[in-house]
């Protein structure tokens, strides 16, 4: 079954800055009040990159990861489906999936994924 | 505030020390230290020991409790510094800011990290617990996975190239075969890595688009300083170096929140935050140690600093400018690239390598000639915690 991003980003809500991850203060204006905003549609690829020296816990032989806008322009980190950078171009739209992204201790970790739509 | 001056610098050899634990690279250093000031068997009013890992790596806390029982250097006052990759910037900070106060006399830096003895899987790990705990770190990101997304955002805005990149590779391993606290003493062949059928597998990918050679290697090693009242270190038989300058600078732990992912603000900040302190410009320094720890980022701070303009840095490096000899030479000690990168050690080698530069103490093949002036840059996070020193040869 397909499951819900998981993510929440913070709009504050007195200059409407947008942030993701979590922050006390506005980046901006320092106001402590923030709207809680869900991802919205898919997403816009910024930039990313395949590793293959991957940490504990990684049993694979590489991953290739990215920052993408949604087009409610939360912008985000997440693993992306492809076999090779080969694949992807930066300004690609990508689909957007939470789905495992690792395991701890037995149990799947769940993240953001995306896939290339192009 | 009073002037600080660097009256004692010393550092053991940086690599795969299986020898030692990381109290045994921290004493060697710091005794070096001590001896380099002819101190001899005086005691220190404080020491601060720059450390990323103990806890983690060694399962040992209270580091620099332990150091001053190994010296023998009670009742002196005492803390560890951490502050990811940047701990021995901070260390180094924390020593300036406590004589510079007048509080403490003679004070011991120390930078010290042992990393080798855990496996590459492991201690990429490590590393990588400085990024955002939900935002970044589980998904599997490494801070070579950093600068690689960052290396890509940089070329397609500057026009960085892999050639640019390489003359940095080629540079500071060359450098490191003349240093001998270098833990990589190979120098590179660019057929071998870049241009020949065989450069893929020499030098592999290891983090798209930066490869094997654009990354610095996981060490071990420690580095060491005695600060004093530069008012004191005038009665002392070498000349003493004045901590000129010093800023530190923040930015957002994630890349994706800042405006301009390539504008690495805190280096800006801390670089004229030094040279302000100071009075210098950017133009007045002589030689200068840039945290290296990947390619791109010799390159984006000598802009991020002002010894180039943007787009301009990668350039400078492939035309030889950065290079001894050159305009503006650069990680003359090899870098992070061949010195090595033990975390909690850098940011203090840097300094040490800066001060040996101005005492003019190096064989001619590694000596800046007349450098009266120098800088350091210390990198935390990927650039979300920036530390840099403007160091100046005092006249006598």
């Amino acid at each position: 079954m397909k499951k819900e991003i998981a993510i929440t980003a913070y709009k504050c809500k007195k200059c409407g800055k947008l942030h993701y991850p979590y922050h006390d203060r506005c980046l901006a204006c320092k106001s402590r009040e923030f709207e809680q905003i869900k991802p919205q549609g898919n997403a816009k690829l910024l930039t990313y990159t395949a590793i293959f020296n991957l940490p504990w816990g990684f049993d694979q032989r590489f991953l290739i990861l990215g920052v993408a806008e949604f087009e409610n322009k939360i912008k985000a980190m997440g693993q992306i489906k492809a076999d090779s950078v080969d694949q992807l171009k930066v300004g690609m739209k990508m689909k957007p999936s939470w789905e495992p992204i690792r395991v701890q201790y037995g149990e799947d970790v769940y993240g953001l994924k995306f896939e290339p739509m192009e | 505030m009073r002037d600080v001056a660097i009256i004692g610098a010393g550092m053991i050899p940086f690599g795969r020390r299986d020898e030692d634990t990381l109290m045994d690279m921290l004493a060697y250093a710091s005794l070096k230290a001590l001896d380099d000031a002819g101190l001899g068997d005086k005691s220190v009013d404080a020491v601060y020991v720059g450390n990323m890992g103990g806890g983690m790596l060694q399962r040992q806390t209270a580091i620099a409790s332990s150091l001053v029982d190994r010296l023998n250097l009670m009742p002196a006052a005492a803390e560890t510094v951490e502050n990811g990759p940047a701990s021995g910037g901070s260390a180094v900070k924390n020593g300036l800011l406590a004589v510079a106060s007048g509080y403490y006399d003679y004070v011991l830096v120390v930078g010290g990290e042992k990393m080798r003895e855990v496996t590459g899987w492991r201690a990429t790990d490590f590393v990588a617990t400085m990024t955002h705990p939900q935002a970044e770190y589980p998904y599997g990101i490494t801070l070579p996975g950093m600068a690689g997304m960052f290396t890509r955002l940089y070329m397609e805005k500057y026009g960085v190239t892999r050639e640019h990149l390489l003359a940095i590779s080629l540079k500071n391993q060359e450098m490191g075969t003349l240093n001998p606290y270098a833990h990589v003493e190979m120098a590179l062949d660019r057929g071998g890595i870049f241009d020949s059928p065989h450069a893929i597998v020499n030098n592999p990918t290891s983090a798209d688009p930066l490869h094997l050679y654009d990354l610095c290697p996981v060490s071990d090693g420690a580095a060491a300083l005695i600060l004093c009242p530069l008012e004191m270190a005038k009665k002392l038989a070498k000349p003493p170096i004045l901590i000129a300058g010093f800023g530190q600078a923040t930015d957002t732990q994630t890349l994706q929140e800042r405006d301009d992912p390539t504008d690495l603000k805190a280096v800006t900040l801390a670089a004229q935050k030094a040279f302000e302190m100071a009075k210098l410009k950017p133009g007045d320094i002589h030689v200068a140690e840039l945290h290296d720890a990947f390619t791109i980022l010799e390159i984006a701070e000598s802009e991020h600093v002002g010894f180039f303009k943007k787009g301009e840095g990668g350039k400078a490096a492939a035309a030889g400018k950065t290079r001894l000899g050159g305009q503006m030479p650069i990680n003359i000690s090899g870098g992070l690239k061949a010195r090595g990168h033990p975390v909690g050690a850098t940011g203090v080698a840097q300094v040490v390598d800066i001060v040996f530069q101005l005492r003019h103490e190096l064989p001619k093949n590694r000596q800046v000639q007349k450098a009266e002036n120098g800088l350091t840059v210390n990198f935390g996070g990927f650039g979300n915690n920036v530390l840099a020193f403007v160091l100046r040869r005092v006249q006598s």
